[in-house]
């Protein structure tokens, strides 16, 4: 038997609390194990979920920087006319760089793309059907829904060509991500506390015997629960930090592997460095962890307090 | 101090273990509760300690009616009472010292008051070579002193005791007896339900037999039955 000789000399609220806390820890080492790995797995795809859903969304904001607003000129347009447009797109709020791609290019950059196929253009040679466009380039992503009403207004536009269909997929796939993180996230969130909540339930349990004599002198149901909340904020707390650490390796492996792969170097898109994630993870889990331990062992509570 | 108007316990089983008790201690008494097995003795006990609920009736407790005693205010209820159980109820991780100033602790004494009171009252049951001990180390009769100390150790104003010695030879009985009669001399209320014919005898104290959850005898100075 382990002696803790003197503890009752120094008994003060505090020290109480965390050293019956962290008994109850330890002496539960199968149920803390279980909750601490729960809580880790749970913590560490909602992890998983969000780094990914955070990362579709750089990617798409690079995506969209790389491609532009592409403006069509009306056909009929003058030099004249095309020179005034662009000058005023280029005064537009948010408008970075201009360039002007004529028909004889676009013509190209068409052929270029149907090469397997040159039959299906075969006809449109001489006819320029393919209009003269302008391709704007944006200072500021988030402009992007005012430069193109600005540039709506303007005269000899055409139409205005902002998304394409990678752009359409990647807002696709980032919002069923964010669906994906939620669902995930309210999912764990009832599992572990679940868990945390049975664990502790287990301690109560062992302990109801001891429970009922503090009734007895005349604790108050708060200074008994005292205890068993610290448990769960411990537990709660070290899932936490394993968590973190556990997926900063993880995202640092992985981002690794994926940012050396040859799309991305062609493409020149980078992901989030592991920091930026952490960032926004870490205080999520530390909140999310002492959270889910405090109520789990709340909620555990309920029954042995009634004596 | 304490008073019982027409009080009726029947457990949700349907047993009526108390039927139409009124009794009345008074401060600085010593009364028992005899009857036999299953007559109601706990339970009258348990009404006491508001760790069950009269279905009809009143409970006086010092002056206040706690029939009606919402149950964020029993802990305060309790630290007015000292109890003992037949089982002494120690915490077993706990020395005998810590069992002790755990009792003060909980009703936030400071560390000063703790460390002059805890060594006080252990001498006063004769355990002071015993305070760094655990409870399975001990005795009955020195686990039941344990009890004794905790119950005394915020100064109630009543001992409640649910078959005290009913774990104890008789020699270790008496040790206990002899320190209950020593702490209601010095003016606190004792409760005690009991088994022990030849103590109740002895000692000539106020008994209160139940039968069948009735109260069927209150002598002020009587023995175990009035038969003998
Ligand atoms: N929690 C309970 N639920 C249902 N019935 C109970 C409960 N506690 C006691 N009883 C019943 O109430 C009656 C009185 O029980 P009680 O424990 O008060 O008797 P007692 O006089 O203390 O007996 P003993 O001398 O054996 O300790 C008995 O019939 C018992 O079965
Ligand atoms: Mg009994």
């Amino acid at each position: 038997m382990i002696k803790k000789v003197g503890i009752a000399v120094r008994y003060n609220g505090f020290t109480y609390l965390i050293s019956e806390g962290f008994s109850n820890v330890f002496k539960n080492k199968k149920g803390t194990m279980i909750s601490l790995i729960t809580m880790i797995c749970a913590m560490f795809m909602f992890g998983a979920a969000f780094a990914i859903g955070q990362n579709v969304n750089y990617v798409m904001e690079q995506v969209q920087a790389s491609q532009g607003i592409e403006v069509f000129i009306l056909n009929e347009a003058t030099d004249e006319q095309t020179n005034t447009l662009e000058s005023e797109i280029k005064k537009i709020d948010g408008v970075s760089t201009v360039t002007y791609k004529s028909k004889e290019q676009a013509l190209e950059s068409a052929k270029e793309s149907f090469k397997e196929y040159p039959d299906a253009i075969a006809g449109y040679t001489e006819e320029y059907i393919f209009p003269a466009s302008f391709i704007v380039m944006l200072t500021d992503l988030s402009k992007a829904e005012g430069v193109e009403s600005t540039i709506a207004t303007l005269e000899n536009v055409k139409n205005i060509r902002s998304s394409n269909d990678t752009m359409n997929t990647l807002f696709k796939i980032s919002n069923g991500i964010r669906i994906a993180i939620i669902v995930v996230f309210a999912g764990l969130l009832v599992i572990a506390m679940t868990i945390i909540s049975n664990t502790i339930k287990l301690t109560v349990h062992a302990r109801r015997k001891e429970i009922s004599i503090m009734k007895y002198v005349g604790a108050t149901n708060s200074f008994i629960r005292g205890p068993f909340l610290v448990e769960g904020i411990i537990i709660g707390f070290v899932a936490a930090c394993i968590t973190i650490a556990l997926i900063t390796i993880a995202y640092d492996y992985v981002v690794t592997g994926i940012e050396s792969s040859d799309i991305l170097q062609t493409m020149n898109i980078t992901l989030l460095h592991y920091s930026e994630i952490l960032r926004m993870v870490s205080v999520v889990y530390v909140v999310l962890g002492v959270g889910i331990g405090m109520f789990g062992s709340a909620f555990s509570m309920k029954k042995y307090l009634e004596v | 101090m304490i008073e019982f108007k027409n009080v009726t316990k029947v457990y949700t089983t349907g047993t009526e273990a108390v039927h139409d008790a009124s009794f009345s201690i008074d401060k600085g008494e010593f009364a028992f509760l005899v009857g036999s097995s299953g007559s109601g003795k706990s339970t009258l006990i348990k009404l006491i300690l508001k760790e069950e609920e009269a279905n009809s009736g009143n409970i006086i407790i010092n002056g206040k009616d706690i029939t009606y005693l919402k149950p964020k205010r029993v802990p305060y209820l309790r630290r007015s009472m000292g109890v003992v159980f037949q089982d002494f109820r120690l915490l077993p991780d706990k020395t005998v010292y810590e069992n002790v100033a755990f009792a003060m602790y909980i009703v936030k004494s400071t560390p000063k008051h703790i460390r002059r009171q805890v060594p006080y009252v252990l001498s006063q049951v004769g355990l002071s070579e015993k305070s760094k001990m655990y409870p399975n180390e001990l005795s009955g009769g020195e686990q039941q002193r344990v009890a004794l100390a905790r119950a005394l150790v915020n100064n109630p104003s009543m001992i409640i005791a649910d078959e005290p010695t009913g774990n104890l030879d008789p020699d270790t009985a008496w040790d206990i007896m002899n320190l209950l009669d020593e702490i209601n001399r010095r003016g606190t209320t004792v409760v005690m339900a009991t088994h022990a014919k030849d103590i109740v005898n002895t000692m000539k104290k106020r008994v209160i037999q139940i039968n069948k959850g009735i109260i069927v005898r209150d002598d002020k100075k009587g023995g175990y039955s009035s038969e003998v």
